[in-house]
């Protein structure tokens, strides 16, 4: 064998086990839930077994069903996804491309929202809301999502706004259009790509966060990530319902990830390039 | 940014030889009106739940707030601060905090750019180690946790504790040992978190100019020293910004932790975002945890200032 098949062999290798590695975790679960109650504690570990949808039957729509906790993730992402839209578009478009004093300070302090940890936004908001009734409430918990959601959004838009060229808005001010008129029915349209980008990672983000959720939630509005903590007891563990519910919490992040996957790496690092930020 | 700004100063350049001053001015005028309508819905949002919780919360901090005790509550100046600074579990959870930082980062972007490295070797399957990547990333921590904390580290139950039983080592106590169980979240947030650090800089390599490596090639540099001359000083941006990155996530990791130890055993694990939480919601002293959340603000802004001074420096 050369020096160099051994070393593509290496490299081959060392690669497999790092895939394996990072997608082991994830095929296990994923197993796991397909497999009956005596399957899924059987020792050696079973990879070949006849699978069921039992579990899935059984945290769907047996008598501790989740479905509701799926139905609150839902209605909590897509209520902070619209609401944040609706703000971050028209700010990011603002910051991108308009001229008016105090926009270097605005940009600054959109990022500079993100040095606070959440557990410092947390510890405040949880006695104002405690205070109005708004625990276990969706917009209370919408409404302390827009701390991440808005500064995220507003950075990802603004590369995208920062992208189109001028000259489209200047023919359009020049026919006489109003500016509220060009942005809508010339601006937005050619970012729909960037907004499209930008509506898969605020729901991302806002379908996997813990912090806030645990905290605000309750019996009406207890999101899938956190009603999860029903099948693990300190009695017991009940093992294939609870890979069910983490394949199902799992589900819908997966297929957007894949689907934004060209994006991903901007959607990860939006705003570094400028300062700080978290995810 | 500055692209725009040169673009719209030649828009009011033209505006200026073709009319009076006044109708620049009341362009102007209206520009920053408009912009002004098209951020306040965001802006207010953001003062309303980032800036105004901050004020709150430093006040919250100088008063003894106990939801158990409401009738001992008042206000205590700096109290809660003297008595953290008095505090060997600040400190510990300090110290944690630390060690998971310092540890995730390090871990994260040296196997991530080892990583990157090979796979650029590779020419064709890189299509497939991007999408095997994006699965980590995309996760709930906390469903991270969760799938670590039974699937993988449950004795006698999980992968590894088999794994570790077939290598002659017994079964472990993953979870309940307190230097095990730092290693494991640690592990966890790396398993986790490592992919991020490749994807950036696996596009920042594939982005390098190939003819500076040739160049280097034709005066026999051997590859050590192409890695070390080359290849990392072009890196370093991408380097220090996924540091940066990494280094405030971390300090902030609240799901894995909360999920797989809860900070345990005893205090184990417990790093100062935690203690903050654990102060407030499980203890119950508001006020004290505010005063830790404050803290933990500093510590961000000073560790975060001195990545800053990093990056800047040549």
């Amino acid at each position: 064998m050369t020096g160099k098949q051994f070393r593509l062999i290496a490299i081959v290798a060392i690669s497999v086990l790092f895939l394996a590695a990072w997608i082991f975790p994830i095929v296990w679960s994923v197993l796991n839930s397909l497999k009956t109650d005596g399957d899924v504690l059987a020792y050696p570990p079973k990879l070949i077994f006849a699978p069921t949808l039992d579990a899935y039957r059984d945290v769907l729509f047996g008598s501790a069903s989740i479905l509701p906790n799926l139905v609150s993730s839902f209605i909590i992402s897509i209520g902070t996804t619209v609401i944040t839209m609706l703000m971050a578009v028209p700010a990011a478009y603002a910051l991108a491309r308009l001229r008016f004093r105090g926009k270097a300070f605005a940009g600054f302090y959109v990022l500079a929202t993100q040095m606070l940890p959440p557990v410092g936004i947390i510890i405040p908001y949880f006695l104002i809301l405690r205070n109005i009734g708004w625990i276990d409430t969706y917009q209370g918990i919408i409404l302390i999502y827009l701390s991440f959601s808005l500064p995220f959004a507003i950075w990802l838009l603004v590369s995208y706004f920062e992208d189109i060229p001028f000259e489209m808005e200047e023919a359009a001010y020049l026919d006489g259009a109003s500016r509220l008129r060009t942005l809508w029915r010339i601006i937005i349209p050619q970012v729909r790509g960037g907004i499209a980008v930008t509506i898969v990672f605020v729901f991302l983000n806002a379908w996997n966060e813990f912090l806030f959720a645990v905290v605000l939630s309750g019996n009406t509005v207890r999101p899938v990530t956190v009603a999860m903590f029903n099948f693990v007891s300190v009695e017991q563990t009940l093992w294939a319902k609870l890979a069910a519910v983490s394949v199902l919490a799992m589900l819908p992040v997966v297929i957007l990830g894949i689907v934004a996957q060209k994006h991903i790496v901007k959607g990860l690092t939006v705003g570094a390039v400028k300062g700080g930020g978290r995810r | 940014m500055s692209g725009s700004a040169t673009t719209s100063e030649a828009v009011s350049g033209v505006a200026l030889a073709a009319g009076p001053n006044s109708l620049d001015r009341a362009k102007d005028r209206k520009e920053r009106r408009f912009a002004a309508a098209l951020l306040a819905p965001a802006f207010l949002a953001l003062l309303a739940t980032t800036t105004f919780p901050l004020m709150f919360l430093v006040w919250t901090s100088t008063f003894r707030m106990d939801l158990a005790m409401p009738f001992a509550d008042g206000f205590v100046g700096l109290r809660n601060y003297s008595d953290l600074l008095a505090d060997p579990r600040f400190w510990s959870s300090l110290s944690v905090s630390l060690i998971y930082t310092a540890s995730t980062v390090v871990l994260q972007v040296a196997l991530g750019l080892a990583l990157a490295l090979l796979v650029m070797d590779l020419k064709r399957s890189q299509g497939l180690f991007r999408v095997i990547a994006i699965l980590p990333v995309v996760l709930s921590p906390a469903v991270v946790g969760m799938i670590w904390r039974t699937f993988m580290l449950a004795p006698e139950f999980g992968i590894i504790d088999y794994l570790a039983i077939n290598a002659g080592l017994g079964s472990k106590n993953w979870l309940g040992d307190p230097t095990l169980a730092m290693i494991s979240v640690i592990v966890i947030h790396t398993w986790q978190w490592t992919p991020f650090a490749f994807m950036v800089l696996l596009a920042s390599l594939a982005s390098l100019p190939e003819d500076i490596y040739e160049a280097a090639r034709l005066d026999r540099a051997s590859a050590w020293q192409r890695f070390v001359r080359i290849t990392l000083p072009l890196l370093r941006p991408a380097i220090v910004m996924v540091v940066i990155m990494r280094t405030m996530v971390a300090l902030t990791a609240f799901a894995a932790i909360f999920t797989v130890t809860a900070g345990g055993p005893g205090t184990a694990t417990e790093i100062l975002n935690l203690y903050a939480y654990r102060k407030s919601f499980t203890e119950l002293s508001i006020g004290y945890g505010s005063a830790l959340a404050v803290a933990l603000l500093i510590v961000t802004l000073l560790i975060s200032g001195g990545l800053f001074a990093l990056r800047r420096a040549k």
